[in-house]
């Protein structure tokens, strides 16, 4: 069997004393698209650290196609590309420079395609970094992990900076690596780049993996959104099986339902219903359904009254 | 009660109106950063200033060791050359100026090229500047503001170095008036002032921090050259008044006062001021007067791997070095004989064996004077290490490290090339010195002063390699630990050397790596001791090596 592009055991990082990772266990098969989503402070970048081995775990280990993050680093480097959030490069290196050197480091480039890539992200290579507002520079290193074609790509939020151009780039580029079977290991906290690229989804919440799966699976875990019009008398749904977050704005009425949808279609089925329409939750609801409970709960105190 | 206490007490009105405590943040801002530097160097001042004046008294206690000493220092050319004149030896304020003035004078120099550098190009480069313009101000008046907190900056490190020189001034022993005690406190710091106005302008000229600091840099090393010129007795004294670092020297604390010479200090600073306040008003933010060329041809040759990288990156600064080392070698060369010519009788060579050299005529002089190259090297060496760091707590090394790169490799490839540097700086220090004195036929032969040269390198070893050390051990204490290192070594050498030949200055001289360098051409290198700077160096290195392998990276 093939080894996972990423497998981490119970990999567990302190400072002093407090965990920023906390037992985590994932695996990411080659060839997969991963989004590995949490705010800020969450343990993303502590997690990708672990994995270019540039820390050491306080606990666990880590693996690259088999190979230990800790012990074998120059065989699991040979074997990735790395893009880091912020892009702290050399301010006195050109743009074409700066490419030409990390190419070396890594040591496999397809030329044609770095060029390919300068044009798409329309990269003046010619200028300084110095020069070079926050965004270009962010190009540089994408198309410095891009160029070299390698197995794993791991980014660690990779487009700040980036205009909406340039996300769609971006994007193209990542569905490009996937089409050719690299594994790619999206760090982020833009939610609708993670929705558009990514085949399976972790969550992390200080520290700890929280939720992990495919949108679908994330999606069924999760409530549908239902919004029913009614032409005439409002029925009462507070009590329907599986129903929450009720809210009423006159004729309309809005809920989440968690579960099977038969007990709400049962009780409206008295009721003259104009419109049904339902919706899956997009990732950010299931990213702040992690996050903001609290948030929902006040929502239904405030919007619940009017209706009854 | 303060501004901001009685903005914060009054009631909260209805429609905003700005504070006044806003118009002078950029002000406040400065000056607390600049203050915060001015009390600790203050103290140093002040700590030397008293400390100096006090050993001398217990010292020379008599009138006869007194006259000796001014017999053998006030006509000696080479330290007059280096240090400046020496009258009034036999007065302890006299004594005082001239065992520690040029110290603080250079000293004061540089915190006034650091200061001013980091709290206006600096600032910009971090992009806080912009913070700042964006408030209730223009760049015009901002700059204005930022100069009158580095002047708050100045005046406390005036007000505590004059408080220390006056109450050591208390002591019976070596009773110093108040008044003379506050001039003098005013003759060693007005340097700093002088040259936090030139960082001030470099920071309106250079496009970056460090190429303001060097800028800044390159003109304190002209003004020394030209006063040592000066003052080298070769019959050029009037290049004195070329020279702001010469006005200063003009001042002439407790010898006879000539403060007309703050005439032309003041008219200096003030037009270098004015000049970077205008400056600012004109030329963009982030931006400097001289263009930085933003677009090049790409040059590929180095950047084939983290040591063609370092290379790059070392090569203006490498280049730096080597000419101050290479210059103030040739100075030395050329002023060996006929400084050495005017020592005469055994007290005078008494005088240069407490810095450490022995032999006679040119050679002597040249002993004394390498010592200033063995602390530009170390100073070389220190910014290597720093440089390594820098490298790190910026997160460029992670670029590197995530490639197929091991820790070991990178590290070891950059002590090698700042070996290279050190190398290059102590063959380049031996070689200008012969071209210097071979001009003026003083017969030193090439050999001697190449092993003089390449004798300067051990003790940079030494510092570079516990810089490593501290590296590898406690990353955020790298550029403390080996600028601590360096300067306690120049220091103890000094003071330990003025300081006679009692236990606690032996102890001192001890902990010195300049005082454990034989100072050759003198006396002959002492390559034993060499050996073991190298090897305490060494042994450092590779154990900061091993503890940099296993530690994790840290960032600022």
């Amino acid at each position: 069997m093939q080894n996972p592009a990423i497998r981490a055991e119970a990999l567990t990082k302190r400072y002093r004393g407090v965990a920023a990772l906390d037992h985590l266990d994932l695996e990411v098969a080659p060839g997969e698209v991963i989004g590995y989503l949490g705010p800020n402070g969450a343990g993303k970048t502590t997690t990708i650290k672990l994995l270019l081995g540039l820390i050491s775990p306080s606990g666990g280990r880590a693996e690259i196609f088999g190979a230990d993050c800790q012990r074998r680093p120059a065989e699991t480097h040979r074997l990735l590309a790395f893009v880091a959030g912020e892009a702290n490069l050399w301010p006195s290196l050109t743009g074409a420079e700066t490419l030409h050197l990390l190419g070396r480091v890594h040591g496999s480039v397809d030329a044609a395609y770095r060029d390919e890539l300068i044009a798409r992200f329309d990269l003046d290579p010619a200028k300084k970094i110095r020069a070079y507002s926050k965004g270009n520079r962010q190009k540089v290193i994408l198309i410095a992990a891009l160029m070299t074609r390698a197995r794993l790509l791991i980014l660690d939020e990779p487009t700040s900076g980036l205009d909406p151009l340039m996300e769609e780039a971006f994007r193209l580029s990542i569905r490009e690596a996937r089409d050719r079977g690299q594994t790619v290991f999206l760090s982020s906290h833009i939610l609708s780049e993670v929705e558009a690229l990514c085949d399976r989804v972790g969550i992390l919440r200080a520290g700890r993996l929280v939720e992990t799966g495919t949108l679908a699976q994330l999606r069924h875990l999760s409530a549908l959104t239902v919004q029913v019009t009614f032409d005439g008398a409002v029925p009462d749904l507070a009590g329907v099986p599986g129903v929450s977050s009720l809210s009423a704005d006159g004729q309309v009425v809005r809920c989440h339902v968690l579960g099977p949808i038969a007990p709400l279609l049962t009780a409206l089925a008295g009721a003259n219903v104009t419109e049904l329409l339902s919706r899956e939750p997009s990732l950010e609801e299931l990213f702040l359904a992690q996050y903001g409970d609290h948030h929902d709960d006040h929502q239904d105190d405030a919007l619940t009254e009017p209706a009854s | 009660m303060t501004q901001a206490q009685a903005v914060a007490a009054a009631p909260a009105s209805v429609t905003p109106r700005p504070a006044r405590s806003a118009r002078t943040v950029v002000a406040r801002l400065t000056a607390r950063k600049a203050v915060r530097s001015g009390v600790v160097w203050g103290y140093v001042f002040g700590a030397l200033i008293a400390s100096s004046a006090v050993s001398y008294s217990r010292i020379y206690k008599t009138r006869a060791a007194r006259d000796a000493l001014a017999a053998a220092y006030g006509a000696n050319k080479a330290t007059s050359a280096l240090f400046g004149p020496a009258p009034q030896l036999q007065t302890v304020a006299g004594f005082t100026a001239f065992k520690i003035g040029m110290t603080l004078i250079l000293l004061g120099a540089v915190w006034g090229v650091l200061t001013s550098t980091r709290l206006l190009r600096g600032e910009e480069d971090g992009g806080r500047w912009e913070l700042l313009l964006a408030g209730q101000t223009t760049r015009r008046r901002a700059a204005a503001q930022a100069l009158a907190g580095l002047g708050a900056g100045a005046c406390v490190l005036w007000a505590l170095t004059a408080i220390l020189t006056v109450g050591a001034g208390l002591d019976p022993s070596v009773k110093i008036a108040a008044g003379p005690g506050l001039y003098f406190a005013l003759a060693m710091t007005v340097t700093a002032v002088m040259f936090l106005a030139v960082g001030a302008l470099a920071s309106q000229l250079a496009p970056t921090r460090r190429q303001a600091a060097s800028y800044a840099a390159a003109f304190l090393g002209a003004c020394y050259a030209l006063r040592m010129i000066a003052d080298a007795g070769v019959g050029l004294h009037g290049l004195i008044w070329a020279s702001p670092l010469g006005w200063v020297e003009e001042l002439r604390p407790f010898a006879a006062p000539q403060p007309l010479a703050l005439l032309s200090i003041a008219a200096f600073t003030a037009a270098l001021a004015t000049a970077a306040i205008a400056t600012a008003g004109v030329r963009d933010a982030g931006a400097g007067v001289l263009d930085d060329h933003a677009r090049s041809a790409p040059r590929l040759r180095l950047l084939s791997g983290p040591a063609g990288l370092a290379i790059r990156l070392a090569r203006p600064i490498a280049a730096g070095w080597w000419t101050a080392i290479a210059l103030s070698a040739l100075l030395f060369g050329l002023i060996a004989r006929s400084a050495g010519s005017t020592i005469s009788g055994s007290s005078a060579q008494g005088v240069l064996a407490k810095l450490g050299a022995s032999g006679s005529g040119a050679d002597a002089v040249l002993g004394v004077c390498f010592l200033v190259l063995a602390v530009l090297i170390a100073f070389a060496a220190a910014g290597q290490v720093t440089a390594a760091r820098a490298e790190e707590a910026s997160q460029r090394l992670d670029h590197l490290l995530a490639g197929p790169v091991s820790r070991t490799r990178w590290l070891g490839g950059r002590l090698l090339i700042a070996l290279g540097v050190l190398l290059a700086g102590g063959a380049l220090a031996g070689v200008f010195a012969w071209l210097g004195a071979a001009s003026q036929h003083s017969g030193a032969a090439l050999g001697t002063l190449l092993d003089a040269g390449l004798n300067l390198i051990p003790p940079a070893i030494t510092i570079g390699g516990i810089g490593v050390l501290a590296f590898g051990a406690w990353p955020r204490r790298t550029t403390s630990v080996v600028y601590v290192v360096l300067a306690w070594s120049l220091l103890a050498d000094i003071v330990g050397g003025f300081g006679g030949s009692g236990p606690a200055s032996r102890w001192l001289l001890d902990t010195s790596v300049f005082h454990q360098m034989a100072s050759a051409p003198a006396a002959s290198p002492n390559w034993a001791a060499n050996a073991v700077m190298v090897a305490v160096g060494a042994a450092c290195a590779a154990a900061g090596c091993i503890a940099f392998s296993r530690r994790d990276l840290a960032g600022d």
